[in-house]
């Protein structure tokens, strides 16, 4: 099921002298429970894509639609509801909330969503659980590893159930043996959650795990390979 | 997670710098209020003591002898205007008055003095006279009396402090000498066996009189002594008798106690030839609210016919008033500095709190925080932060304004005799939590009201892109 269209996306940066054609004429389409990997070398719009698909920058022409719903027709609040109910989002350098432990940091989105008590104790514990870390539950992310951090991330991206999780250079912070756990984890979340991930990443061991590998050269797709 | 829960937590993040934005507010606030209190508390004490010891809240007067106070400037006093007077609602009674200027001699000394021709009885609705007669003297011959008695030996150091001192009261005695409530009957009943003061009083109809003890020190004149005084009577006449001092009494406003003699209202009419005729008619009054004697001084109005008139201790204390106005602005523009540097300080922190918390707020509203709870948020911990300085302050301050009302500062020495100079009596009293800690709190509310301004507009033009990329 198509859950993400991209329509003749582009994005141009002006400035003074120089335009930076940083997302050009991208046209693309994700269904439920994909593993995608966005590839490419640096500068070739990979994070601009991500903000883009995730409504967190809109762009200049063309059209972005999750779930039959065009993002450039929501208001600004509109638009922070709705990211908070479809996408999920894992950033480089985790980006927890420092004062929140690893449980109230997965909690936040559904106390947001005003799940009640019990359901977010739920699924607090079942996403903790399956990231690894249910008994560092109460520890706030000064006490945590990076690479646990990022677990924690992975999990409150998943907390509210979104169509997909955008993750931007995930492994790009951890050392080998956090980046593989982590690898493992999301692509076991993706078969039993059946939520699609879309990472944006320069790690072969992200590239090797994807199920489909988008190359991206001077903001343009340069190819789209699906592998079975 | 409830968001006040957020906003403490944030709170403490940076424990030293929340701490030191607070010990901020805390110290605006309490520096000020401490200083608001001494400041209102000296302005309400010279009022209490102008007031209570001179011109009363209302007085009917002949509508020239305020601007030129000459006994030709007196109105008869009928028992038809008394009776009008004192039955009216809040009136508890009225104060006849003579006053006027004289020259008086004791010995070869001559002094330029107040007299204040009064009913000794009716008097102590308003000014109480009688409780004003001295009751102690420090003498050298007291001094050492008291010096061989059994007074604890702090208090036989500091009498050669006070030498030559009158009190009129136990409580004047207290304040001079730290006396703790405990130990008052044992030190006063000291001092009244070697150092009391025998005073007369005076009745009407009998040429006696009560002369302020500073006058009495400079005309070196004491009980039993003769004063003579010499003036201009009603019309042209002269005025001239002489009269024992019966009494000796201390008034709280220097400038008075330097010039003032009490002769009963009828003697002081015969001495300036205007049998029947008052200077003024004060009236004694239950409630002193503005209200009320605004209210009294328009009903008063409808009473009397010109030339006579009412004023209120507003306008007889006119001068008293402006001074004070002039020394309240500069005290407020003191406080103001206060509250710039304490501003300059506040703002900082929320500058630096912005700043470093920048790729939060975008992580936050990115996931699906909208940007007015985040508002929320951000708000809460600065009126927390705010609020534990606002009340810390005024916590911090209010024993040190109780103990300043209850043991004024009072100055000795050459600092006394300064604010002697100027006719004021030299003691800071601090006044009692009234509306102004209300309003110190709000103006330190205010200040991180308009501190808020620059994070929540920041929140609100935040554009999550660049805010993930701080």
């Amino acid at each position: 099921m198509k859950i993400l269209e991209l329509k003749n996306v582009n994005k141009i940066y002006n400035g003074s002298e120089v335009h930076v054609h940083a997302v050009n004429d991208v046209s693309l389409e994700f269904r439920e429970a994909e593993f995608a990997a966005i590839v490419g070398p640096s500068g070739s719009g990979k994070t601009t894509l991500l903000n883009l698909i995730g409504g967190l920058d809109m762009p200049t022409s063309g059209s972005i639609i999750i779930d039959g719903t065009d993002l450039s027709k929501l208001k600004s609040s509109q638009l922070i509801d709705f990211r908070m109910r479809n996408i999920g989002f894992v950033f480089q350098a985790y980006n927890l909330i420092p004062v929140l432990t690893a449980r109230e940091n997965v909690e936040f989105i559904m106390s947001l969503q005003k799940w009640s008590k019990r359901e977010r104790d739920e699924r607090t514990f079942e996403l903790l659980k399956a990231v690894g870390l249910d008994e560092r539950a109460d520890s706030r992310p000064s006490k945590l590893s990076g690479g646990q951090q990022q677990r924690v991330a992975v999990a409150r991206a998943l907390a509210s159930k979104p169509k997909f999780v955008l993750a931007d250079e995930p492994t790009a912070n951890l050392d080998s043996k956090s980046a593989t756990t982590l690898l493992e984890i999301m692509e076991k979340l993706n078969h039993e959650e059946k939520i699609t991930f879309i990472f944006s990443t320069h790690d072969p061991r992200v590239v090797k795990m994807a199920h489909r590998v988008i190359t991206l050269v001077d903001g343009s797709v340069a190819t789209d390979e699906i592998r079975e | 997670m409830k968001n006040y829960k957020i906003a403490w937590r944030n709170l403490w993040r940076n424990r030293r710098r929340t701490l030191i934005t607070v010990a901020s507010v805390f110290f605006a606030v309490f520096f000020a209020l401490v200083m608001r209190s001494l400041q209102l508390g000296t302005y309400d004490h010279m009022f209490r003591n102008a007031i209570e010891s001179y011109t009363g809240y209302i007085q009917i007067q002949h509508e020239d002898f305020w601007d030129n106070k000459i006994v030709d400037n007196t109105f008869e006093f009928t028992s038809d205007l008394d009776q009008d007077i004192r039955s009216m609602k809040n009136v508890t009674g009225t104060v006849p008055r003579f006053e006027s200027f004289a020259l008086a001699s004791s010995g070869t000394l001559t002094k330029g003095v107040l007299v204040m021709g009064i009913d000794p009885e009716k008097e102590a609705l308003l000014s109480d006279t009688r409780s004003k007669l001295v009751k102690y003297h420090l003498t050298d011959a007291n001094i050492g009396a008291l010096k061989n008695s059994n007074l604890p030996e702090t208090m036989k150091k500091s009498l050669d402090l006070f030498k030559g001192n009158f009190y009129s009261s136990n409580s004047s005695l207290a304040v001079d000498f730290n006396i703790e409530d405990k130990d008052s009957s044992m030190i006063n009943s000291i001092f009244r066996k070697h150092a009391s003061f025998e005073n007369g009083y005076i009745s009407l109809g009998e040429p006696g009189a009560l002369i302020g003890s500073k006058l009495a020190l400079y005309l070196n004149a004491g009980i039993g002594d003769t004063i003579v005084l010499l003036s201009q009577g009603y019309h042209g006449t002269t005025a001239a008798g002489k009269f024992r001092i019966n009494g000796i009494v201390k008034l709280p406003t220097p400038d008075f106690d330097n010039k003032i003699v009490y002769l009963p209202y009828n003697i002081c009419q015969e001495l300036y030839n205007a049998p029947g005729m008052l200077t003024s008619l004060a009236i004694s009054i239950k409630d002193n609210d503005d209200e009320t004697i605004e209210g009294m001084v328009k009903e008063i109005e409808k009473e009397i016919t010109p030339p006579l008139k009412v004023m209120e201790w507003r306008e007889m204390n006119k001068l008293m008033i402006n001074q004070m106005d002039a020394d309240s602005k500069s005290g407020m523009i003191m406080i103001f500095i206060l509250y710039l540097v304490i501003a300059f300080g506040i703002f900082g922190t929320v500058l630096m709190m912005t700043a470093e918390r920048r790729r939060e707020f975008g992580v936050l509203v990115a996931i699906g925080m909208q940007k007015n709870k985040l508002s929320v948020v951000v708000t809460m911990e600065l009126i927390m932060m705010g609020f534990l300085g606002i009340i810390s302050g005024i916590v911090a301050s209010l024993p040190v304004i109780f103990y300043g009302y209850s043991h004024p500062i009072r100055f000795h020495g050459e600092m006394a005799k300064m604010y002697e100079d100027y006719g004021m009596e030299a003691v800071m009293p601090f006044l009692l939590p009234d509306m102004y800690v209300l309003w110190q709190s709000l103006v330190v509310a205010i200040i991180v009201f308009i501190a808020l301004i620059y994070p929540l507009r920041k929140i609100r033009k935040m554009k999550v892109v660049n805010s993930l990329k701080a």
